[in-house]
């Protein structure tokens, strides 16, 4: 069933469309990597889902609801949760404090089980900012996971990571968002690792839908393939 | 609102326009907002007042923005560049504190009485302007204003210097790749925002008089302008402290019993309807 | 480390059926709540022998004095430390509360209880809206809207127009008939520094108590959230606007407090108390003192005022020399302020001396 619905959401920044007519929709549990050459307009698609953006046309829906208009605040409090590709943490926070802060106006009851899975333990009494860059990372995550959204749009959660490093993080991410039943829209430079842990994937191009299918669909899709897949596919 | 009292107004915006000025490039370069500013334009009057007793006026006019020019040297170099690092709240209450020590080293000089500064006499009387006889010292003060800021404003659009003070207010940090010296324009831009506070400290002496307690006023009045017109922005800050001076004196004469609280009206409806200020990209 | 680390979760549970976990939790749990509140009844006992510590008059007065600039100075500390949000503008609250005690009393004829809650109340009033205003725009807009609301309602104040209700210039006298009392104390009681004390100390330290408690409770650590970071907390399903409404209006009717205090034992509101050196010196003995802590700003306060009557002078006062440069160097080599600094100094012995005894 349909959680998360875009249709012809476009997006411009004076004279340039980031977001062109852009239609896409994410199945319940399903995990939905977007993918596209640099300026794609990945982001800014990531903005306009989690209400950080406005659009200048289309329309966004969750389940029937059309909320479009919708604040963050809102959307967040309703199971969409969003990481950031500049990871965004709370600095001078302990990791703990900000964590339960989340945790509380989410509801959720199962932080340790979130700290966990994401190897934070070690650091619940440090401040955020005195931390890895990775360990940061994975704070922002954490805090997208916390509540048991129903959809979480994670931007280049591996972003500033080692190549190692961050296919290990997707795969961390894959296995959580299963055990915890939420559907994911993951937008990633790693191609190899899209194709690994997505059930589905959207190729965006100059801001519009290049291809939208199965990993092997995608793979297989000759305009993909020329167009940015290269010698990958 | 006849003739003389539209002339007010643009004297009275003349001055601000050029303290402003000043205090919005130092703030589009150095992101900082100089709490001092206020203090260097009392500074300014109190050497024009110094330098008239002694000499003449018109060596004040050349003197005290030189003086003050070596005050803004002493600002950047001891203080900004020190704490460049810090956050603009910080560097903003380190310029207070300045102002302060500035205020009481006035005082501890000239004393708190109030110091009058007699316009040059070939300006004392009044010249027939458009049928309508004005001071002739404030038709030189409004000329002496606009020619200054006529002439920065195309040294900031024509010159090299210019281009690299406005690469380097864009983005410090780009501006630095690209070759340009972002500490000599800082130094240049405190130095010059500093000058131009003494200029209009002396252009205001002779109708206000050196008083220790000026800063507070045109301070205020100067952030206003400079908040209004967008943060950084110089021209903004030039056409809204014009504005503001002949606004101020319109609320003078049309609404007497409110018009001191034209300036803050002013900027609580701007600030709330433009919170980056009306020429301004920035909300920092 | 502790507690969360232990509970090993295999598998997620059902949702509904398993209570909060110990991890779900604030800063402020029954002990520290009961220590704090413990500590706060014994300063507040201790401090009432200050008057016959400060044995003459003119000493106690500048107790008083300095306990009521100091609520102000507080609860600029107060929003700065958890919100970030630097106010040139708490004049307003304390002077619009000050004014309206004096308008009450002397031209309302109104009882001093009265007047005193209508200064409080009126300034709970105007901070709300104000704060609606100006808390959108955090960083240095923040600091000039709040500097022009302050400064606008000086010039109002002070305007030909309303001479007759504020006394313009002249200011107003605080008066009210021989047999009303405020609070039990009469006005000849009021303008007496001992025996006015134990309640202006006592609302300094019910001051001090709710700020610390604010900041303790999980409304401080969002305050302190939306501080670090606004946009993550709005996507963590937070409000940012009304948190930080509310700590402003905390603030303010802490402000309010003291301008009541201070139009009764002064006896005499002058727009003195609206000025922006007012405002100025108080964010200054905030910040000198130190804004992170509660003893800070009311020491920084404390000694500003023994400082105003030691260096006043026919030429206006030396104190701004001394603030002046008190500020600067505070604001350079001691971030933290006095108090602050003297905590951090304090810590960083001690850890010195356990890693020498171990």
């Amino acid at each position: 069933m349909t959680l998360l619905k875009a249709e012809g959401v476009t997006v411009r920044y004076g004279a340039v469309t980031a977001v062109d007519a852009v239609d896409f929709a994410v199945d319940e549990g399903v995990i939905h990597g977007v993918i596209g050459p640099n300026g794609a307009g990945k982001s800014t698609f990531m903005d306009a889902l989690s209400g950080r953006r406005r659009l200048t046309t289309g329309k966004v829906f969750l389940g029937e609801d059309d909320i479009t208009k919708r604040s963050p605040t809102w959307r967040r409090l309703r199971g969409i949760s969003r990481s950031f590709q500049q990871t965004s943490v709370f600095a001078a926070m302990t990791v703990r404090a900000q964590l339960e802060m989340v945790a509380r106006r989410t509801k959720e009851r199962h932080l340790d089980s979130v700290i966990e899975a994401l190897a934070l333990g070690q650091y619940l009494g440090a401040r955020c900012d005195s931390i890895s860059y990775g360990d940061q990372r994975r704070v922002d995550i954490a805090m997208a996971l916390v509540g048991h959204p129903r959809v979480v749009l994670l931007d280049e959660p591996g972003a500033g990571l080692g190549a190692d490093e961050s296919a290990r993080m997707l795969d961390h991410v894959r296995e959580l968002c299963n055990a915890r039943e939420v559907a994911a829209v993951l937008v990633e430079h790693d191609v190899d690792s899209v194709f690994r842990v997505c059930d589905k994937v959207t190729v965006l191009q100059l801001g519009g839908v290049l291809a939208s299918g199965s990993p092997a669909d995608v793979r297989g899709n000759q305009a993909v393939v020329k167009a940015y897949l290269g010698s990958a596919a | 609102m006849n003739l003389a009292q539209l002339l007010n107004g643009i004297s009275l915006g003349a001055l601000l326009m050029i303290v402003s000025s000043g205090l919005a490039m130092i703030y589009g370069l150095r992101g900082v907002m100089n709490f001092s500013h206020g203090a260097l334009y009392m500074v300014g009057a109190y050497v024009a007042f110094a330098v008239t007793t002694k000499v003449s006026f018109w060596f004040a006019l050349i003197g005290a923005p030189l003086v003050l020019g070596v005050v803004g040297a002493i600002l950047e170099l001891a203080v900004f560049r020190r704490v460049e690092k810090r956050s603009p709240i910080e560097v903003a209450l380190i310029a207070f504190g300045i102002a302060l020590l500035i205020e009481r080293g006035v005082v501890a000089i000239w004393g708190s009485n109030t110091k009058p500064v007699p316009a040059p006499a070939a300006l004392s009387g009044t010249w027939t302007f458009l049928g309508t006889s004005y001071p002739s010292y404030r038709l030189v003060v409004i000329g002496i204003a606009f020619v200054v800021a006529i002439a920065l404003v195309v040294w900031l659009w024509r010159s090299r210097t210019g281009l690299h003070i406005r690469a380097a207010s864009h983005d410090g940090g780009t501006a630095s790749v690209m070759g340009v010296n972002v500490d000599m324009m800082s130094l240049i831009v405190v130095c010059l925002g500093a000058a131009l506070a003494g200029l209009a400290g002396t252009l205001a002496a002779p109708f206000v008089s050196a008083d220790p307690s000026m800063d507070t006023a045109i301070l205020i009045n100067a952030l206003i302008v400079v908040v209004v017109g967008g943060l950084g922005s110089i021209a903004g800050a030039m056409i809204t402290g014009l504005a503001l001076g002949i606004l101020q004196v319109l609320g003078n004469v049309y609404v007497p019993s409110v018009a001191p609280l034209v300036p803050y009206a002013l900027l609580i409806a701007i600030i709330l309807w433009r919170p980056q200020g009306l020429a301004g990209t920035r909300t920092q | 480390m502790s507690a969360v680390n232990e509970r090993v979760a295999t598998a997620t549970p059902a949702i509904d059926d398993v209570p909060l976990p110990q991890a779900v939790r604030t800063g402020l749990n029954r002990r520290s709540l009961l220590i704090g509140l413990g500590v706060a009844v014994a300063v507040f006992l201790v401090g009432l022998a200050a008057p016959s510590v400060a044995s003459s008059t003119y000493n106690q007065g500048i107790l008083v004095s300095g306990a009521i600039l100091g609520m102000v100075a507080l609860s600029i500390a107060f929003l700065a430390h958890r919100s970030g949000l630097v106010s040139l503008g708490q004049t307003a609250f304390y002077g619009g509360a000050a004014y309206l005690v004096a308008i009450a009393t002397t031209t309302w004829g109104w009882s001093p209880l009265a007047a005193g809650a209508l200064g409080f109340f009126g300034a709970i009033v105007l901070a709300v809206i104000i704060g609606a205003l100006c808390v959108r725009t955090p960083g240095m807009s923040f600091v000039m809207l709040t500097l022009a609301f302050g400064q606008a309602l000086y010039q109002f104040v002070i305007l030909d127009s309303v001479r007759k209700t504020t006394g313009a210039f002249d200011g107003l006298s605080v008066t009210f008939a021989p047999n009303t009392t405020f609070l039990g104390l009469t006005q000849s009681d009021i303008a007496t520094p001992s025996k006015i004390w134990p309640l202006v100390w006592g609302c300094l330290v019910v001051i001090a108590t709710i700020f610390w408690l604010a900041g303790r409770s999980r409304f401080g650590t969002l305050l302190e959230g939306i501080r670090e970071n606004e946009e993550r907390a709005r996507f963590s399903g937070y409000n940012t606007y009304l948190p930080r409404l509310a700590a402003f209006t905390l603030s303010g009717a802490a402000a309010g407090v003291a301008g009541v205090l201070f139009a009764f034992t002064s006896a005499y509101v002058s727009p003195d108390v609206m000025t922006f050196s007012t405002a100025g010196n108080a964010l200054i003995a905030a910040i000198v003192g130190g804004v992170g802590t509660l003893i800070g700003p009311v020491l920084g306060a404390l000694v500003y005022v023994w400082g105003q009557n030691k260096f006043a002078s026919t030429s206006g006062s030396n104190i701004d020399f001394y603030t002046g440069i008190a500020l600067i160097i505070v604001l350079v080599f001691l971030p933290g302020g006095i108090v602050g600094s003297l905590e951090r100094l304090f810590r960083w012995a001690k850890g010195r001396l356990r890693r020498r005894s171990s």
